[in-house]
């Protein structure tokens, strides 16, 4: 389902609704098959960027058009619609596919799973279309993986910004924040007693 | 695999290697897995699936049969497999194939496989040795540029030769691909900077008893392996299986680092050494030096040198006994200190001299 953002900006500030990139972990979030190693963080941005694509883009590998990103926030957040902007001369993408909250998700668990919801896109270069998503699956979304299979019949798939819309709730998926625990032990973190200048041990 | 042209066999090259990359995977990062499969043989079949107990790894490796072909796509494949359920998602995933047999596949096949780890973001290294037939190179090398991406994924060809196959290997990318961790572990690995392992400053003469031994087998197995060489241009169509090992490593989160044990490897090459020594001083019939000191009277070698560095060894050993029984007397006599009973601790005193004194006359008996 797709909406016509059909009026003027100056109304009311679109950008605010169109916040949810600043919960976005970027320091974790991945693709699968792009050109470009590290080239997906740069499709998040504010709304007023949506069309600014100086930063780079994310592009797949010349001759498969199929791409897969993975999003993971700082905190559950609802999602209410999402927009993306691709690239011209059918590179944009034709479909896509959310998963809600699963790790590692390569292309033939993609393709073998059902996805919480499917939308087919159209050719959306000016940034006004948005997808809106049924706003019941999307509640509690600790990450989300966006998955294109298909462009219109371009060599490769271009993404040059994803937007999501919603709000976020305080509350952290997992809260395994502060624990430190040793992999291997590390001699310079127990200092005996001997080394730490105690007194002679005694054999009885 | 059982060839010689690598030493001591082809198999047991890689094996050696395989225990090495593994010790340097788990030591260059804690939270590293590795896991082992074989290709050839009845079918694909992992050893071991990826954990960071290097011990469960090298135990697995015992027992190894060769036989029949290498099957390269289903290796990879289930590798891929293994790879993709691993426990911890944030790991990269990495592949290291050995590949000792013939390729049967072509080079458009080995190409899809290629993308499709490209795809999955998988790195790949290939280590090309033993058999090397009909462009099997050129294939390995279209395979790993497929996969290549921003240089994560290398391909090394090893050619027979004189040095073992992983002192070739610990020089190349496969070692050292990953940055940090990988170069000290070379470093610090199985050279410790002295030959054989052995400071000359600390213990001389078995450093040159060492390195005499050390040339005349190196002389011998050269003469040995060329006569291998012809024999095996004889028969072509023999060997072929190569039980090929997936060794599958993983980076952590964000750190990118890698690190874990490898001081079995140093070990190993001081016992294997001295190991050599003795069978060479042991099979040599003509010089007959045993170790048994009874014998060292009537021992007459060829080399001069060689019995005096076996002297000096036994010389030492005999020091060593000697200080060992004198300080465990003393401290016996020590802890039976007692002030009512004065004449005791005098008479083991005593005892201990009369011991050194013998053992001292033994010594002499025995060099004259």
């Amino acid at each position: 389902m797709a909406c016509l953002h059909d009026h003027s900006c100056e109304e009311h500030d679109c950008s605010s609704d169109w916040s949810l990139y600043k919960h976005i972990d970027l320091s974790k979030v991945s693709a699968l098959n792009e050109a470009v190693s590290g080239s997906v963080k740069s499709v998040f941005r504010a709304w007023e960027q949506r069309l600014n694509s100086s930063e780079g883009h994310l592009e797949s590998n010349e001759g498969d058009p199929e791409l897969i990103v993975f999003i993971p926030f700082t905190s559950d957040v609802k999602i209410k619609s999402i927009s993306v902007v691709g690239g011209a001369d059918g590179t944009s993408p034709a479909k896509m596919r959310a998963f809600i909250n699963r790790d590692g998700i390569d292309f033939s668990d993609a393709q073998n799973m059902q996805p919480v919801q499917e939308w087919d896109l159209v050719e959306n270069l000016q940034g006004v279309l948005e997808y809106q998503t049924r706003y019941s699956r999307f509640q509690s979304v600790g990450n989300i993986t966006l998955h294109f299979p298909e462009n219109f019949g371009g060599e490769t798939c271009q993404i040059h910004y994803i937007g999501l819309k919603g709000e976020a709730t305080q509350l952290k998926r997992d809260v395994v924040a502060t624990i430190v625990y040793e992999v291997m032990p590390n001699p310079s973190d127990h200092k005996t007693r001997a080394e730490t200048g105690g007194g002679l041990s005694q054999v009885e | 695999m059982r060839n010689g042209d690598y030493f001591p066999n082809r198999f047991q090259a890689q094996a050696d290697v395989v225990n090495l990359i593994c010790g340097a995977k788990t030591q260059s990062n804690p939270e590293n897995t590795v896991g082992v499969l074989t290709m050839a043989g009845e079918g694909v079949r992992v050893l071991v699936t990826p954990t960071s107990d290097l011990g469960k790894i090298l135990a697995c490796m015992h027992g190894l049969e060769i036989g029949s072909e290498m099957n390269l796509a289903a290796g990879i494949q289930v590798a891929q497999l293994a790879l993709k359920h691993r426990q911890n998602k944030k790991q990269q995933q990495r592949i290291i194939v050995f590949a000792g047999g013939p390729v049967k596949y072509d080079k458009k096949v080995l190409e899809m496989i290629g993308r499709k780890l490209k795809k999955n973001s998988v790195a790949l290294d290939v280590v090309n040795f033993g058999e090397e037939d009909k462009g099997k190179a050129e294939k390995l090398e279209a395979l790993v540029a497929a996969v290549n991406n921003n240089d994560s994924s290398h391909v090394v060809h090893v050619p027979p030769g004189p040095s073992a196959l992983s002192d070739v290997l610990i020089s190349t990318p496969i070692f050292t691909g990953d940055g940090q961790g990988g170069s000290s572990f070379a470093a610090a690995g199985g050279v410790s900077g002295f030959e054989f392992g052995v400071d000359p400053n600390l213990d001389p003469e078995l450093a040159l008893a060492l390195r005499v031994s050390m040339e005349e087998e190196r002389a011998k197995q050269e003469a040995a392996a060329k006569k291998a060489a012809e024999e095996a241009a004889k028969q072509e169509s023999g060997e072929h299986s190569a039980s090929k090992d997936v060794t599958i490593s993983e980076n952590a989160n964000t750190g990118m680092t890698e690190p874990e044990n490898k001081t079995k490897d140093q070990m190993d090459d001081e016992n294997a050494l001295l190991r050599q020594a003795l069978a060479m001083s042991m099979g040599d019939s003509s010089s007959a030096v045993a170790t048994r000191d009874t014998e060292m009277s009537e021992a007459a070698t060829d080399d001069h040198d060689l019995q005096l560095g076996e002297n000096l060894c036994l010389l030492a050993k005999f020091h060593f006994l000697t200080c060992v029984l004198f300080s465990f007397v003393f401290s016996l006599s020590s802890l039976t200190i007692r002030s009512d009973v004065v004449h005791y601790p005098l008479c083991l005193y005593l005892c201990s001299i009369l011991l050194m004194l013998l053992v001292i006359f033994l010594q002499y008996c025995c060099f004259p």
